[in-house]
């Protein structure tokens, strides 16, 4: 991969992320632990 | 092949060598978080119950913010981790992630300890490993290429020291009365699958190769800011907050203390993530639950007066435990297991443009490109933070507990040991890279 191509995904890297399906995996878990504490608290 | 001087001949691969000095490095740091995470419990005893579960999780999360942000300036300097930082920003929003994550477990434990005792939430919660193992191999490529040895060592072990683990809670249960079982069982489950899940953040980031100690002082940022949020909504807004901050100042000390303690233990078990994986770090860093106990029996005088089938209870189940982490730390990574993982940091990095080179020299431990060097931000964070717990110790009143001073004296040395020698590994290994 040429530098160029590096950097070109490191400047939208936020997008990136919300991208990446691996993200919404814990985003889901928070989601749901934070209902969770809501409904014992 | 390697070279004379030990570095891979091939980019990105590593020599059996040192393959197996990061591994062993990162099962060292495994089991020194669980010596550390267990003494954090030890604080947090001191202190007299009647405060709500969420001013006693800020107390402890506010230590640790601190103890986040001194660390790393102590040891790196915050120029280091600002340059980590550049190499991959996207790791910002994981680490804050991560934080978030962490904050919201934590809460729920002391609720699930409220509702249904330790006996029961503990080992619910402790699955947070087993849930952890299952991210490593779905997501991260960990046991692939792993004979079957390897594969039963670590299930078999991890399903050991879940066993020692519940015969340990039954048996040190502190007779609790349960006040809302479902509810309890709910919040200790929904912890466990909260800290199995943060895992996922933990190994992205060191996947990409980042230092624990640029990764944890972003990670606090989501740990305070969600803990802050938490305890505004359930104590009825910053007025009533800070009322009953106010009224427990005399004991704040110990819950900071706690946090400082724990920060510790959990940057070895972040270093165990690293260099020996989730499957292996983290069912290693649950010995922890081994440490409480001792404590718990040794300086607190628990279990004083126990039947004899209690005793059996608590010594059976920690051999099971102990006997899951020996076979766990004896299921080493193999060159082949070990070529899978880097092809899941090449593939993280490729996605975020992260430099190979910064991947690869991470990953086997080297410093790369970054120079360390403290500055004057350094130690006003480091002064700061040591001026804070000083003025909180000022305050303290000293619990009127039974306490064992030979004992904590013992334990204290063995833990400051058990840091001496993995921490001076660590250095040697990885320069805590």
């Amino acid at each position: 991969m040429s530098d160029n191509q590096r950097e070109q995904p490191s400047g939208n890297w936020l997008g990136l992320v919300l991208r990446d399906v691996q993200f919404w995996v814990p985003v889901a878990v928070l989601v749901a632990g934070l209902l969770v504490l809501r409904w014992i608290s | 092949m390697a070279d004379e001087s030990g570095q891979a001949a091939t980019p990105g691969a590593l020599d059996a060598r040192r393959l197996r000095t990061l591994q062993s490095v990162g099962m060292l740091c495994g089991l020194t978080a669980g010596a550390w995470l267990g003494a954090a419990e030890a604080p947090t005893k001191l202190v007299t119950l009647g405060l709500s579960p969420v001013v006693i999780s800020l107390s402890m999360v506010i230590g640790v913010f601190l103890a986040r942000w001194t660390l790393p300036a102590l040891i790196q300097g915050t120029s280091y981790v600002a340059a980590d930082l550049r190499q991959a920003p996207h790791l910002i929003v994981w680490a804050v992630l991560a934080g978030c994550l962490w904050a919201v477990a934590n809460t729920l434990t002391i609720f699930a300890v409220r509702d249904v005792g330790l006996s029961i939430a503990f080992p619910l919660w402790n699955s947070n490993s087993l849930l952890g193992i299952v991210w490593g191999i779905l997501f991260f490529q960990e046991l692939r290429g792993a004979d079957w040895r390897r594969w039963a060592g670590v299930l078999g072990g991890a399903l050991l020291m879940f066993v020692g683990a519940t015969a340990l809670a039954l048996a040190s249960a502190a007779q609790v009365p349960a006040r809302d079982a479902a509810r309890g069982v709910a919040a200790a489950l929904a912890a466990g699958v909260l800290w199995g899940t943060m895992y996922i953040p933990y190994r992205k980031a060191y996947l990409t190769g980042m230092s624990p100690l640029s990764f944890i002082t972003f990670f606090t940022v989501g740990e305070l800011g969600m803990m802050t949020a938490l305890a505004l909504t359930y104590s009825g807004g910053a007025t009533a907050l800070w009322g009953q901050l106010s009224g427990a100042r005399h004991v704040l000390f110990w819950l900071l203390a706690g946090g400082f303690v724990w920060v510790v233990g959990d940057l070895f078990q972040q270093y165990a993530v690293k260099y020996a994986g989730i499957t292996r770090g983290i069912p290693l860093s649950n010995t922890n639950q081994l440490w409480g106990l001792l404590w718990g029996i040794l300086v607190f005088g628990e279990l004083r007066g126990a039947s004899g089938s209690v005793l059996a209870q608590v010594i059976g189940g920690s051999l099971v435990m102990a006997l899951g982490a020996g076979v766990i730390a004896l299921s080493s990574v193999s060159k082949s297991e070990h070529a899978h993982w880097q092809k899941a940091a090449a593939s993280e990095g490729e996605r975020y443009g992260v430099d190979p080179e910064y991947t690869r020299s991470r990953i086997a431990g080297e410093s790369a490109s970054i120079t360390r060097r403290r500055t004057w931000i350094d130690w006003l964070v480091v002064s700061v933070a040591t001026a804070t717990i000083i003025g909180f110790a000022l305050i303290a009143h000293a619990p009127e507990i039974a306490f064992a001073w030979a004992w904590a004296i013992a334990l204290v040395i063995v833990t400051l040991g058990m840091l001496a020698v993995a921490g001076l590994s660590l250095w040697r290994a990885t320069r805590f890279n």
